[in-house]
């Protein structure tokens, strides 16, 4: 295809805050300018307040700012940088409401007017407190002059420093908000108008913020003392501004402050639309981030790169004689291979390493004990907010009774998985999994890399001191979900407040070092492109090869009735049995690959199985996540052995580790589970 | 496998792509040979060697204008349902009419009308129904009445095949459908359907219609009683009409349903059996130029699979549809012509809209389809290559 070489773009104007804290942000831009591949300089900087900052980007009269997160709220379409922030995790130091009279007694608040999140904030605490007060601008800086009686301010930036003394009253607005939520808070990001900033305006912003932190937080901390003196200001010791930049400031915008944001955003907008309680219709909670784009991985741009002519044919054939293909033939082959070339060849891979001709399956039973949820990812229709009345969290006696009718019905094992309640900590489940443990004689499959991170998180622990724990009270392994596809571009848009490809696969890391086996999954439709789907393999594989922890894969089309995300993708039959027959190819380390026919019906599912399928997953006694958005398919053990007799294989039932259970203790089934199936 | 097996397999798939009919050993071979894709990729090649990537459909709706049946067909649930029944129904004319007066706006170009062996409606009935919907629509194709029907007329009133088919053909009828054949070999169709129209009498009506000129289209119920053996004789013996007259356009293999009849015991055939069996028709009927999947019975997202195995013709935007829907098919009634575009795109396949008598009306030009939201792409995705990212609406 011919491109024309686009015109050279002429540089952002990015407009940052004169804040010292935000000085990490910016001064790799002034000082040593970023250029294109031109040479041209990436951004002409300019300083602002906070709130003009906003303004500006909202007027047209810069491309980038760096906005108050509150801005956000009327500006959804702005796409923010990935990873950068200015945020903290309890105190801030530069945020503080100053009074002469403690909290509650205060009558009228000064507010700054250079600040929006702040104020924001500091509005959704008090009113959640039920405490009314008059509220009044001041300009930037001048708040702290008004404070008398039961008059309080709320100032913030430099002018904050030093305060602590001057007040009989000081609140730091991150104690506030920590004491309030356990999240961190994240006050202002870099949010540009659509389209405007490129995957290299997106790196050269992340890498100055590195650059800064790495090396320069003691000269940004001089040169800014030395500003303050120059002006006849009052200054506080050097090592005092270094070590505000390097450890109160948090320049991050992970998982854990994402879900800050997220729980800010909620609550803003709740207070804006005078709502006190959480709305029960998801569709009215519009929290959202769209992030921009960030660069290609170095692999794939060297996959890209490569010039050698590919065949498809000579390709499969090595691939299905069971020899590794890279990621440039795995691309190649999504992208042009014949969809029963591509099924022969995963079929004759099966036959290699499952040779016995026998189709594995599993009884056991979906269990989800919580639907509160903090992530709010636009593909799912099952969560409700945390303050929901929708919420539940079953109860032990539900629990029990769900145990002990999957072992009446010959189910060995509980596939454990709930959204991210904040009110769930480690001992909730080291509970539940010993009680688990005492009372029945099913193994637990439980908790998804991201409910393991979340826990990690909300109790200050590593992930894997968590999944210690979790081990020692009785978890056996643990469920893939969580994935959709691993791919921060793919996850940035789908499930903005969600954790990273990294850290999925990281929590996969810790629990295979420590001897658990884990599934993988992969869920599509979601407007990928073939080389996000083949770096998901790709990433499977790579982790596979490290560890040796994945029992099987799974993967399935996004069923999106009902949920949030308004795109439409392929998620066809025929394109699931491309994908499976490419992860039986690709994912050469993985040694069983699930069919997914709760999705797809148990039609499908039983073409699958000559797709490079050797298992047909879970006879699935409950399954309320997928059946929300409209997959409907329930099956009992003995139509599971049908399927699987009618494509010419021998059932068996096995754990979830891929042992056979013995005959003696897998009852024929009896009449099927479907008395007990979910509401659909 | 043996390697024998294999050797055959390569053998019979010589003798397929040289167009050299295949024998009922052959055809049974390829029904037991367990590498499944192997068989869909040969009868692919066939497809792909009559048709290349177009798929076929047609629009067009179904009208039964009654269930009354005096036929005791074991597998279908309006078996031996008299007028008097509370399930029974038989329309008017003036209310068969009306059926297409309801759809005058719609771009339909063929009503399927099949019936019930009613014992008391006069031949009148059935050639005023022809008569007025001609005259409502005389551009509309009439694809009506099955040979058991026309064998039932023929017998009822006391005229030889061509004489029905004649005084119909002046009426308004443009071909026939290819339903009650059911399974032609006499063990099995004695279990199934004995009193009704042999496999004789089908072939005959056939071959009757062919002669005065209408094209007609055949079927095979699959999944009863029946062996594999006697499926493959019953597509050798359509073959050999074909061979004769050339006058069968499609051959519609027919997955039994299981609800409310008196085989219900049985279990439907299920995916690699409806695939292998589209698969097979492929490669034994080499003279029937289309293989129809008919996605409501088998399933929506089967069907796509199918055009991977042998199928070239789907049999979607069914208006309205009576008889399967009595006996408990989950699947949905219609299904618009967006989703079927792009289910036959998304199976990599080229989407053409025909005529009953399969001219080309329509062909997919590639053109976005109106429901899907592919919205501005963000520039940067052009990254490394790579295809641009659609811009997610909140």
């Amino acid at each position: 295809m011919e491109r024309t070489t686009p015109p050279t773009p002429a540089p952002l104007r990015i407009c940052a805050v004169k804040f010292l804290n935000a000085r990490p942000l910016f001064r790799g831009l002034v000082q040593q300018p970023p250029l294109n591949e031109a040479g041209e300089p990436l951004f002409e900087v300019t300083t602002a307040l906070p709130s003009d900052c906003a303004q500006q980007l909202r007027d047209g009269a810069c491309d980038v700012a760096l906005v108050p997160v509150a801005a956000y709220l009327d500006n959804p379409e702005w796409e923010v940088v990935p990873g950068v922030a200015i945020g903290c995790q309890g105190s801030v130091e530069t945020v503080v409401l100053v009074s002469e009279v403690p909290l509650e007694k205060i009558e009228r608040i000064h507010l700054d007017d250079a600040s929006r999140s702040s104020s924001l904030m500091l509005r959704v605490l008090l009113q959640e407190d039920g405490q009314a007060v008059q509220w009044c601008d001041a300009p930037h800086g001048e708040g702290s002059a008004r404070v008398r009686g039961a008059d309080a301010a709320l100032v913030i930036g430099d002018a904050a420093f030093g305060l602590r003394s001057e007040f009989a009253h000081v609140y730091d607005l991150g104690d506030l908000w920590f004491e309030r939520t356990g999240l961190p808070f994240v006050f202002a990001f870099w949010a540009a108008r659509p389209g405007a900033l490129t995957p290299a305006h997106v790196s050269a912003l992340q890498h100055t913020r590195d650059r800064s932190l790495e090396k320069y937080a003691e000269a940004i901390a001089r040169e800014y003392r030395e500003q303050k003196v120059a002006s006849g200001l009052a200054a506080l010791d050097e090592n005092h501004y270094a070590n505000y930049l390097r450890k109160t400031i948090r320049y991050g915008l992970e998982t854990h402050q994402r879900e800050g944001l997220a729980e800010f955003l909620s609550r803003a907008s709740r207070l804006r639309a005078g709502r006190e309680v959480v709305s029960d219709d998801v569709h009215e909670d519009v929290i959202h981030v769209q992030f921009a784009g960030v660069e290609a991985p170095a692999r794939l741009v060297a996959a890209r790169a490569r010039t050698q002519r590919l065949n498809v044919d000579e390709i499969l054939d090595r691939a299905a004689a069971g020899e590794r293909i890279d990621l440039a033939e795995g691309i190649y082959l999504y992208e042009h291979a014949d969809t029963m070339a591509l099924g022969l060849a995963a079929d004759a891979r099966r036959k290699a390493l499952h040779p016995e001709g026998v189709v594995s399956y599993i009884v056991d039973r979906n269990v989800n004990y919580t639907n509160v949820c903090v992530t709010r990812c636009k593909f799912c229709n099952f969560f409700v907010p945390p303050g929901s009345r929708q919420s539940y969290v079953l109860p032990r006696e539900v629990l029990a009774e769900k145990f002990r009718e999957t072992e009446a019905l010959g189910g060995i094992q509980i596939l454990l998985q709930g959204g991210l309640n904040p009110d769930l900590k480690l001992a909730y489940y080291e509970d539940l999994f010993r009680w688990t443990k005492e009372n029945f004689s099913l193994r637990l499959h439980a908790l998804s890399p991201t409910e393991i991170l979340h826990i990690a998180q909300i109790e200050g622990l590593s992930v894997r001191a968590v999944l210690q724990r979790l081990m020692a009270a009785g978890m056996d392994s643990l469920p893939g979900g969580g994935a959709e596809i691993l791919d921060d571009e793919i996850r940035n848009r789908i499930s903005p407040f969600k954790n990273s490809t990294e850290e999925w696969l990281e929590v996969m890391r810790q629990a295979h070092l420590l001897g658990m086996k884990s599934t993988a999954t992969m869920v599509f439709g979601f407007q990928e492109t073939s080389e996000h789907i083949l770096l998901h393999f790709d990433r499977i594989r790579s982790l596979q090869d490290e560890t040796g922890g994945f029992t099987a894969f799974i993967t399935w089309p996004f069923q999106a009735d009902g949920t949030r995300l308004k795109l439409r993708d392929d998620t066809s039959p025929f394109r699931y049995l491309r994908m499976q027959a490419l992860a039986r190819l690709y994912l050469d380390n993985v040694p069983n690959l699930q069919v997914s026919w709760p999705t797809l019906g148990p039609e499908i599912g039983e073409i699958a199985l000559r797709f490079g399928a050797n298992d047909f997953g879970s006879v699935m006694i409950e399954e309320n996540v997928v059946s929300q958005a409209g997959a409907t398919f329930m099956l009992t053990a003995n139509e599971i052995e049908r399927h699987i007799r009618q494509a010419g294989f021998t059932p068996k039932r096995r754990h979830m580790d891929y042992t056979w259970i013995e005959p003696a203790m897998a009852p024929t089934a009896r009449r099927g589970p479907t008395g007990m199936s979910a509401p659909a | 496998m043996p390697a024998k097996d294999t050797r055959r397999f390569h053998q019979i798939a010589e003798k397929a792509r040289e167009g050299v009919p295949l024998s009922l050993e052959e055809g049974v071979f390829l029904y037991r040979y367990p590498d499944l894709l192997a068989v869909g990729a040969l009868a692919n090649e066939v497809r792909e060697r009559l048709h290349g990537d177009r798929t076929y459909f047609n629009v067009n709706f179904h009208i039964n204008p009654t269930n009354v049946c005096e036929a005791d067909c074991k597998f279908c649930s309006f078996a031996r349902l008299e007028p008097s029944s509370p399930q029974a129904y038989t329309m008017s004319v003036e209310q068969v009419r009306q059926k297409l007066v309801e759809r005058m706006d719609q771009p339909v170009t063929e009503i399927h009308i099949v019936n019930g062996l009613h014992p008391d409606l006069p031949f009148e009935y059935y050639l005023d129904i022809l008569r007025d919907l001609k005259e409502l629509r005389p551009d509309i194709h009439l694809k009506a009445y099955t040979a058991v029907e026309i064998h039932f007329f023929a017998e009822k009133f006391s005229m030889t095949y061509e004489e029905v088919l004649t005084r119909l053909k002046d009426a308004g009828l443009g071909s026939l459908p290819g339903g009650g054949a059911e399974i032609f070999a006499d063990r099995a169709r004695n279990k199934l359907c004995k009193g009704k129209a042999d496999a004789a009498q089908w072939l005959e009506v056939h071959r009757a219609a062919h002669k005065v000129g209408l094209r007609t289209n055949c079927t095979m119920l699959y999944g009863t009683v029946e062996t594999l053996e006697e499926r493959v004789d019953h597509m050798i013996r359509l073959r050999d009409l074909q061979a004769e007259t050339g006058g069968f356009q499609t051959f519609i293999p027919l997955a039994y349903h299981p609800e409310n009849n008196a085989l219900g015991k049985l279990p439907a055939p299920t995916g690699v059996d409806n695939l292998r069996t589209y698969a097979v028709g492929r490669l034994m009927l080499h003279n029937i130029p289309h293989i129809k999947a008919y996605w409501i019975m088998v399933g929506i997202k089967t069907a796509q699979i199918a055009l991977s195995f042998g199928v070239d013709d789907l049999d979607g935007t069914v208006q309205e549809e009576k008889i399967y829907h009595m006996a408990g098919a989950d699947t949905p009634q219609a299904i618009t012509r967006t989703d079927l575009v792009r289910l036959i795109r998304e199976a990599g396949r080229h989407a053409v809209e025909r005529t009953t008598l399969y001219d080309v009306r329509w062909e997919d030009d590639g053109a976005p389809l109106p429901d899907i939201r592919v919205e501005s792409s963000v520039p940067f995705s052009g990254h490394a290559g790579r295809k641009s990212l659609p811009v997610l609406s909140h």
